[in-house]
């Protein structure tokens, strides 16, 4: 499912194409307005096997900035910020795919342009011995994690758009 | 024939008489014997349940998912609108005033409760602090962890969140709530082993009509639980199972 482009939300505004893993792209727009992580919850969502979203608690919908009936369906990549590498996510459909956990810090991008950082776990839902679907959980992150990912994650993006 | 109905210990001391009122309560409406279990702490749940012993538990929810996970035990139920969650709160004069305040070395309260630590050691992460880089101090009770915070003794405890809001009103004005869990996922389980699959729709059906008749509200206010227990599915649990799954680590 293809989600609408962006519409501008101020003149300071950052545009960027994003190209999803499915053959679809959008035109976002980032500001640099973080929203920060609530107190003492967790943002709980699931997904299917092809990562279209199929459960979202309330801490995600409230931080996602969509509304719930907007996320029920769409693809988990509505929430890809364009200042998040590709390399970051590495491993990630591989590793729950092979029936593993994944953990990452990452920087969420809200349906207003501004942004939110978690530390996210990625575990597949087993049942009967099939892999059914992913569950995604976010947690407050350590900022000092943050504060020393954010030049990693700005050199490996500047080598995703090098041309090698 | 007599089943045993095995309570997990980290429920409030004043909460005995209620368990009590909902088993007579249960073996009244199920016309099934159920012999209550009230294991003091966790190593005397974990040789009841190492000797297969019980046949319907009243889990919390760490230990419920090995229990479904690995031993096959039926979820059935659960708690309604009552969620575990947790309370780190430090003394109102320690000069801490959130999670992040707190440093390596610091001295941290906690009772033998293995959820409460979990999700509590996910809520310090944001201050850089992994359990390895904290002092724990083992307290037998919340009212104890409760005093040694007030007094500086530790500069932080745990609390499951039900226990500190039990706290009389004196000692929690003595103390300062650093950060509060609102996960809302969580909760105890009650399951059933397989072998009792046959008896299973009497006693889900007693405990889910608890409420229903003149007279509950006594039993669930006693057990703490106004709005009585909802039923649970396997893939409700399972949910829950994989949601906790996540916080391991």
């Amino acid at each position: 499912m293809a989600i609408p482009d962006m519409t501008r939300p101020g003149p300071d505004a950052v545009e960027a194409r994003l190209n999803y893993s499915d053959g679809t792209s959008r035109t976002v727009f980032t500001t640099d307005v973080e929203v920060p992580f609530p107190e003492g919850r967790l943002i709980v969502s699931r997904t299917d096997l092809a990562g279209v979203i199929t459960h979202a608690n309330d801490a995600f919908v409230e931080m996602s900035g969509w509304q719930r009936d907007e996320l029920i369906g769409a693809p988990h990549h509505i929430l890809r910020h364009p200042d998040m590498p590709a390399v970051a996510f590495k491993g990630l459909w591989d590793d729950v795919a092979a029936g593993k956990k994944w953990h990452g810090y990452v920087k969420n991008l809200r349906k207003d342009g501004s942004y939110y950082w978690v530390y996210a776990t990625a575990v597949p839902n087993i049942r009967n011995g099939q892999i059914v679907g992913y569950t995604s959980v976010r947690r407050k992150p350590s900022r000092t994690r943050i504060n020393e990912l954010i030049p990693v994650y700005r050199q490996w993006l500047e080598q995703e758009k090098s041309p090698s | 024939m007599t089943l045993n109905f095995l309570i997990a210990p980290d429920f409030a001391p004043e909460r005995f008489a209620g368990w009590h009122m909902l088993n007579t309560a249960l073996q009244r409406r199920s016309g099934i014997h159920l012999h209550l279990m009230t294991p003091s702490g966790a190593s005397e749940q974990a040789a009841v349940l190492a000797a297969d012993q019980a046949d319907v538990i009243y889990a919390n929810p760490f230990d419920a998912a090995d229990m479904v996970r690995a031993r096959g035990f039926i979820p059935f139920a659960r708690p309604a609108e009552r969620f575990d969650e947790m309370v780190i709160a430090t003394g109102a004069e320690s000069g801490l005033g959130r999670v992040e305040d707190l440093r390596p070395g610091h001295r941290i309260a906690m009772t033998d409760n293995k959820d409460v630590k979990l999700i509590g050691l996910r809520l310090l992460e944001p201050a850089d602090l992994t359990e390895s880089l904290l002092e724990w101090v083992a307290v037998d009770s919340y009212q104890a962890a409760a005093r040694m915070a007030i007094k500086g003794e530790v500069q932080a405890a745990f609390f499951l969140a039900d226990a500190f809001a039990s706290l009389s009103r004196m000692t929690r004005s003595q103390l300062q709530v650093l950060v509060e869990s609102r996960i809302r996922d969580i909760s105890h389980v009650v399951l059933a082993h397989p072998r009792i699959a046959g008896e299973l729709p009497r006693i889900k059906a007693a405990l889910l009509g608890i409420g229903a008749t003149a007279g509950d509200a006594e039993i669930l206010d006693a057990l703490g639980l106004p709005a009585g227990f909802e039923s649970m599915e396997q893939e409700d649990a399972e949910f829950m199972i994989d949601l906790m799954d996540t916080l391991l680590d």
